[in-house]
């Protein structure tokens, strides 16, 4: 599974790494490039299905409460 | 007179950062603040002998966060705890991850050492945001005083919402010492609009409703988060639903209501569970199919189809397979499915369906007491039958918080307050503090164990100095009684470090802090000594000295499903054979 999101705030990648480990998947590729004041991430992760699908919906929770906090 | 170096002389127009930080505090509706003050922090500290903002001394900052936990679950406002850096801060974790767990809107304020020291391990330095990351919703450091405002606005936005939880604040003191604006008027900055679940969703939920045979709703933490009490009693009551609660929502059924099956889970009641078990739909509002809730998800409520409504869409579908997803804010949700059943209304009622689920059973199983032993279930159901209608209640975390939730009478699901997606020892008694702070004229009462009592008991200190009326029935069987229990039933016995039969004097102890209490070892002076403790103006422990050996029951083993829920005869039986 590929994963593309926009972070403000980079220290949220932590986040992601974290949750990546704790639902015992892990990325095969990982990319984040600076791009003004936003993050741009892209993912190759492999995992459980049901891992991979909870995973994506923390990280749409993780991203929008970055968004929210960047306000 | 020697001042610290750093702080700036400020102009007209001008604040320092700790005053920002408390003036924003106060802009943003908080009243009471709960911490504990160090190096790092003490700027703030400074600033707050000349600020209105009420500062609450705990004695450990981990009840700071217990503390502020407890007030924000009273009143649905945002709780606010402060502590030093290094290990204040990280004192505070267990309150912020018990936090995030209950979705309970918190906002952790840290003192961190000066940014030009940041990184080069320097006393009491700790990477606070880093480590408090996974336990919040958004920890983050302010490194420039510039956008101290911006983020402490951002972070009260981001605790109240949509789904609450904990906000950490890291402050470097250099921001705190520093020149800033003086603070702003209020941003008109709401919180982006949450889902709102569409109508095709919102039809196929009424749509299985009404092709029912047993359906059934469950309230959870959401509910109270949402404020969405009375629409989900509307709901219930429209169609005669039989209804249940996880503990986080116990208090959303109306009192009295017959079609309330109880609380659902591991200790739950035996009609709440087994009517879930049977149910042909579920209708989840604002719960996340916890493991204590569901045993093995592949064999809970089997027979359901599942409408789940909650605001966070990560969790729909998170542990068991929804049919219907419902993802927006309660109220809006509850309001929406009550306006489109209007049309229908009457046409459907399941109040049969609801008497069959209460026949499952509604007594709760107890042990039998030794002669003159008193019982910890006895003195729980003469503690419910004696409050007032309005009293609030913390619970520590063990057999008496199951117990409690289970006797429980709460009229509203901001009356019973219990740590429950975290389970932490030593939450009962900060959390009571919190609310008593929040309502000042209300009884309010600390259920606690012998066992998380002593890890909050210098708390004792914080009644005594603010003579905070709390009462505290402490439940002291001399055990760890849940992991006692556990190892009776699945341990074969062997009781390993479960013993606190070295217990220290509580009543003496209560004496030393200067807290009147009393003991009470016989059934028959139980309910005197209950009255005697309600009717106390002041700070109370009443020292309820309980037989060791009493079981909470009903309890469904874990992977069990609710058919298989164990009751006294489990050891009864296993007595009889050895």
């Amino acid at each position: 599974m590929t994963l593309d999101f926009t972070l403000h705030d980079w220290r949220v990648m932590e986040r992601v790494v974290g949750l990546i480990g704790r639902l015992g998947c892990a990325y095969t590729r990982l990319d984040v490039r600076a791009a003004h004041d936003r993050y741009h991430a892209s993912l190759d992760l492999v995992g459980a299905p049901d891992a991979l699908r909870r995973l994506n919906a923390q990280l749409t929770r993780l991203c929008n409460d970055d968004k929210e906090m960047s306000r | 007179m020697f001042l610290e170096s750093g702080f700036t002389v400020f102009e007209s127009g001008q604040s320092t950062g700790a005053r920002l930080v408390l003036d924003l505090l106060a802009d943003e509706g908080v009243e009471t603040i709960f911490g504990y003050p160090g190096g790092a922090i003490m700027p703030l500290y400074d600033a707050l002998l000349e600020h209105p903002l009420q500062h609450v001394l705990t004695r450990h900052e981990a009840a700071a966060a217990f503390a502020a936990g407890g007030y924000a679950r009273s009143t649905g406002r945002v709780g606010v705890c402060v502590a030093t850096s290094g290990p204040g801060a990280t004192n505070l974790i267990t309150g912020l991850l018990d936090a995030q767990m209950d979705s309970i809107p918190l906002v952790a304020i840290t003192g961190q050492v000066r940014t030009s020291v940041m990184g080069t391990d320097a006393f009491q330095e700790a990477d606070i945001t880093s480590i408090a990351g996974p336990v919040t919703k958004r920890s983050v450091c302010v490194r420039d005083a510039a956008s101290l405002e911006r983020t402490l606005r951002a972070a009260f936005r981001l605790a109240r919402g949509p789904r609450p939880g904990p906000v950490l604040v890291d402050i470097p003191t250099d921001i705190l010492k520093a020149a800033v604006a003086a603070l702003g008027p209020r941003p008109h900055s709401p919180h982006a609009a949450p889902a709102r679940p569409d109508d095709a969703a919102l039809d196929a939920a009424l749509a299985l409703l009404h092709g029912a045979r047993k359906p059934v709703a469950i309230a959870g933490g959401g509910v109270r988060s949402a404020g969405a009490t009375a629409l989900y009693r509307e709901l219930c009551a429209r169609f005669a639903l039989p209804h249940v609660a996880t503990i986080n929502a116990l208090g959303c059924a109306t009192p009295g209501d017959p079609n309330f099956l109880g609380m659902l889970g591991m200790h739950g009641w035996k009609a709440a569970n087994l009517a879930v078990a049977e149910a042909d739909v579920l209708l989840a509002f604002g719960m996340r199919f916890d493991d204590r809730v569901t045993g093995r998800p592949d064999r809970f409520a089997r027979n359901a189809r599942i409408v789940h409504a909650d605001i966070d869409a990560a969790e729909i579908g998170k542990i068991v397979a929804t049919e219907v997803a419902l993802a927006g804010d309660l109220r809006e949700t509850l309001a929406l499915l009550l306006q489109r059943s209007e049309a229908t209304r009457g046409t459907r009622a399941f109040g049969g369906w609801a008497a069959e689920a209460r026949a499952y059973g509604s007594a709760l199983p107890v042990d039998r007491a030794p002669a003159g032993a008193l019982s910890a279930t006895a003195v729980c159901d003469a503690l419910f039958a004696m409050l007032p209608p309005d009293a609030i209640v913390a619970t520590d975390v063990g057999q008496h918080q199951m117990w409690a939730a289970q006797r429980q009478r709460a009229s509203d699901p901001r009356h019973f307050l219990t740590s429950a997606g975290l389970g932490t020892m030593g939450f009962g008694l900060p959390a009571a503090i919190g609310a008593q702070f929040a309502h000042p004229g209300r009884t309010v009462v600390a259920i606690a164990g012998d066992g998380g009592f002593q890890m909050s008991l210098s708390e004792l200190a914080t009644l005594r100095r603010y003579e905070l009326p709390v009462k505290i029935v402490l439940i002291d069987n001399r055990r760890l009684g849940m992991v006692r229990q556990w190892q009776d039933l699945f341990y074969d016995k062997r009781y390993s470090a479960t013993d606190l039969s070295d217990n220290p004097d509580f009543v003496a102890l209560a004496a030393a802090f200067g807290v009147r209490a009393e003991c009470v070892a016989e059934p028959a002076q139980m309910g005197a000594a209950l009255a005697r403790l309600l009717a106390a103006r002041e700070p109370m422990l009443l020292h309820c000295a309980c037989y060791p050996a009493e079981n909470c029951w009903p309890l469904i083993p874990p992977g069990a499903s609710a058919h298989e829920a164990l009751g006294p005869e489990a050891l009864e039986r296993e007595a009889a054979v050895a």
